[in-house]
């Protein structure tokens, strides 16, 4: 019985990890190339899962189709927040407490236009309807589940190979390590930012179709899953982008697990704590470096 | 009609600029970048509402809201003392999550999502104070008192070590000054204004929920020191009136409620990013925020 | 002896920034510290103000162990120092400035001070500051910057005064100065204890001269007595 319940556990960890996991590589791939916190990164999210409402769910496109115009949109999202409030801001040499600050405005002002848009009751997508439902060493999981894990997986794996066998994000991971000495040895560090935040948001807009068929869309569901990426993030170390996803999946399993001694209000809330005590005890993270810590 | 709801707006001043200036004294004059102050104002009214409802006396209750938010305050400065920037930042935020949660899940005491109805209006040595006007003149003259000693702080020689923390710890240090005490006091003394600007503002409302401390409600006070101007009692002053006078003429738009109030938020948010990007000291300060 | 340093080791990770290095400071000297680039003078300054723990060793001011206080503490207790990098409060005012240094209740938030202008005025004839007293600390040029956080460390009530590389990137102008400013002081009692780079300032300055090399004290003595240390020349010139 109690097995039951542990493998149970075990695989919602497993499916709350994968998205956090996505959530939390797009914010750590901006983080370690702008050093600076993009807290709107949740609001990324929530559009990607919106789009996808308005594409699949009100004009019927087909699906796939329908996915591969969320990724575009999402990206273009991305460098427009660069181009339009960051770039300006970074030129006028703003610190990174500025930038934290106007990434929290572009939060609001965005989860906002997304409540006038589409209104405050819940979404539905609906791609999966009917439930065939696997079993698996006495724990449930749907198929819809199952796809969520793989396609993360399978994500963070791509991710890792654009980061480490092209050319380009040999040069993300040199900027990250290293802005001024990159700008010295010839790579322009504000294309590659630019960069960063259309593949940084084109993985929150994965993030989102993938939840917009899983649960229900809410506009304000954007700060709850930026706290849980970025708790992730923090968790792992903020500045690699494999800690930062490793991180996500302790989230996971320490939000689910949690709830079998803390009743289930209390599942965000062990985020909170985890975030506040990693902050104040480990800044650097568990895996990461002793990076852009200590200024 | 319309001058209750004058009167209405004239108490949301006068409790936001108590807010303002209170997380101005912390943020602006001593470099403490707090994102948690909202924490402070719901500890405040939580606290008062509760005590009220048990049936102590207001001015006790008032000033026990106000010492609560010091204690947690001085938690804070103890927890994140080590910590600068946007680590900082981050934790102050992190904790004003923590006090959101509690708020959420303590059930027992606040009543989760629920909220506290029917907390009563002051009753200040036998006069209670119940009508819109009679609140309107007493949350205004707390503000007028808060203004005065923040400000008497500020022009202190303590102030001016206040600003030596924020402009420089480690020659602080040298010449001989405690910069975790100067720390602690300014922002227990952030938190108890806060504290008691939620002790105001529970009593106002008279129900309180946690949605009212919310991000949201963050966003609406740093705006606030932020279009003013880091380190300017002035700047908060007017930035209070202008950031929560404007959004009111959207009032006169008669739009359904479901839409005013996400245009409320948009607002604060344009013209939050609107200051960062084109006016980055805000309308009378002369720091800049680092 | 108004200071001593006794077997003195900090780390830095895997470098050993001091090895066992002790020296002592003598009332009413001058004395200093020098080196080459990175020998640890900086470091050996920063523990004995506590802003850096050691790993190892201890430190005494007027015979007592001052290597367990916190940084304000050691002010406190009456060293005052410069840093080679101003630190200055850069929207303070330079009277500002001294009033810290000079107030010594100022951490109560109901003190009361008396104006003291005439002292400021007194300690910035004395190191040749010129400027209003109104004037920002982020509106001074380097050298005037320099003279404040000299004047401010003398403003401080003290009895041994640190000076981290006092004339490194100044003028040859404001250089002869700030040595008069330092002959001056001692005059008047004043023990000094300084870090210096270049030898040949400190040669018909200072009264005694400890040497770091590689966290080291390689040799100490009179200034005739380690112009021809092989050691200290070794040092110099394998820089």
């Amino acid at each position: 019985m109690a097995f039951n319940i542990f493998v149970q556990l075990l695989v919602n960890s497993l499916i709350a990890g994968s998205i956090y996991a996505l959530v939390a590589s797009g914010f750590s791939l901006i983080y370690s190339t702008s050093r600076f916190m993009h807290f709107a990164h949740g609001v990324s999210v929530v559009i990607g899962a919106y789009m996808l409402f308005q594409m699949y769910s009100l004009l019927h496109i087909p699906f796939l189709i329908s996915c591969i115009l969320v990724l575009i949109i999402t990206g273009l999202f991305g460098y427009l927040m660069y181009k339009g409030i960051y770039s300006p801001l970074m030129k006028r040499k703003s610190s990174s407490i500025v930038l934290l600050i106007a990434s929290v405005g572009l939060l609001i002002l965005f989860e906002n236009l997304i409540l006038m848009a589409y209104g405050a009751d819940v979404k539905t997508i609906g791609y999966i309807k009917g439930v065939h439902v696997i079993k698996f060493l006495g724990a449930v999981i749907t198929p819809l589940q199952l796809v969520i894990i793989i396609a993360s997986v399978l994500l963070l794996v791509l991710l890792w190979l654009f980061m480490h066998k092209i050319r380009i994000g040999r040069d993300m991971r040199a900027v990250a390590d290293n802005p001024e000495l990159s700008e010295i040895m010839g790579l322009n560090s504000k294309k590659i930012m630019a960069l960063a935040f259309i593949l940084g948001t084109v993985m929150a807009g994965f993030a989102g179709i993938l939840i917009g068929m899983e649960q229900n869309l809410e506009p304000t569901m954007g700060m709850g899953l930026m706290i849980k990426g970025f708790t992730g993030a923090v968790i792992g170390g903020i500045t690699s982008v494999p800690a930062a996803v490793l991180g996500s999946y302790i989230i996971g399993g320490a939000e689910n697990f949690g709830v079998w001694f803390l009743p289930s209000g209390y599942k965000n809330a062990i985020t909170f704590l985890l975030l506040f005590l990693f902050l104040l005890f480990k800044p650097t993270g568990l895996f990461g470096l002793n990076k852009g810590v200590k200024k | 009609m319309i001058e209750s709801y004058l009167l209405h707006i004239g108490i949301l001043i006068a409790i936001y600029i108590i807010l303002g200036v209170s997380l101005n004294l912390a943020l602006g004059f001593t470099g403490l970048l707090n994102l948690g102050h909202v924490a402070f104002f719901g500890i405040g009214a939580y606290t008062s509402a509760l005590l009220l409802k048990a049936g102590v006396s207001f001015i006790m209750a008032f000033f026990i809201s106000g010492l609560i938010a010091a204690i947690f305050g001085f938690l804070l400065v103890l927890a994140t003392r080590k910590l600068k920037g946007d680590y900082l930042a981050l934790a102050t935020l992190g904790f004003s999550f923590v006090i959101y949660s509690l708020m959420l899940n303590l059930t027992e005491l606040t009543r989760g999502p629920l909220g506290i109805p029917g907390i009563p209006k002051p009753v200040i040595f036998g006069f209670k104070i119940s009508g819109l006007l009679p609140y309107f003149i007493f949350v205004t003259i707390l503000a007028v008192i808060t203004v005065f000693l923040i400000y008497k702080i500020v022009k202190s020689p303590f102030g001016r070590l206040l600003q030596g923390v924020r402009d420089d710890e480690i020659g602080l240090k040298v010449l001989g000054k405690d910069t975790f005490k100067l720390k602690a006091k300014s922002m227990m003394l952030s938190a108890f204004f806060a504290g008691i600007a939620g002790s105001l503002f529970a009593s106002y409302i008279t129900y309180i929920d946690p949605s009212s401390f919310s991000l949201a409600e963050i966003i609406l006070i740093f705006t606030i020191v932020i279009v003013g101007g880091i380190a300017s009692i002035k700047g908060t002053i007017v930035a209070t009136f202008i950031i929560i006078l404007i959004p009111e003429a959207l009032r006169f738009l008669y739009l359904p409620s479901t839409v005013l109030g996400p245009l409320r938020q948009i607002f604060y948010a344009l013209i939050l990013l609107g200051i960062l990007l084109y006016r980055p000291k805000g309308l009378f300060g002369r720091i800049d925020l680092e | 002896m108004i200071l001593e340093a006794h077997e003195i080791t900090k780390n830095f990770g895997g470098v050993r920034a001091l090895n066992k290095c002790s020296l002592g400071i003598k009332k009413n000297k001058i004395t200093a510290l020098i080196g080459p680039n990175g020998s640890g003078k900086t470091t050996l300054f920063d523990v004995i103000s506590r802003l850096i723990k050691p790993n190892s060793g201890f430190i005494k001011f007027k015979q007592e162990r001052i290597d367990k206080f916190r940084p304000n503490k050691v002010a406190k207790m009456g060293i005052s120092r410069t840093f080679q990098d101003p630190r200055l409060f850069k929207n303070l005012t330079i009277k500002d400035h001294f009033m810290m240094a000079l107030s010594t209740n100022d951490e109560s938030m109901f003190a009361k001070e008396k104006d003291v202008e005439w002292k400021i005025k007194e300690i910035m004839n004395l190191i040749g500051l010129t400027k209003p007293l109104h004037t920002l600390g982020s509106d001074l040029s380097y050298g005037q910057r320099k003279l404040l956080d000299l004047g401010v460390a003398l403003a401080k009530p003290h009895d041994l005064l640190m000076l981290d590389e006092p004339v490194a990137g100044v003028n040859p102008k404001l250089r002869k100065q700030i040595k008069k400013i330092i002959q001056n002081l001692n005059k008047k009692g004043e023990t000094v204890f300084l870090i210096e780079h270049d030898m040949n300032f400190v040669m018909d300055l200072v009264d005694h001269i400890f040497v770091l090399d590689a966290g080291e004290v390689i040799a100490s003595g009179k200034p005739k007595q380690i112009q021809n240390n092989k050691k200290v020349l070794d040092a110099y010139l394998g820089e």
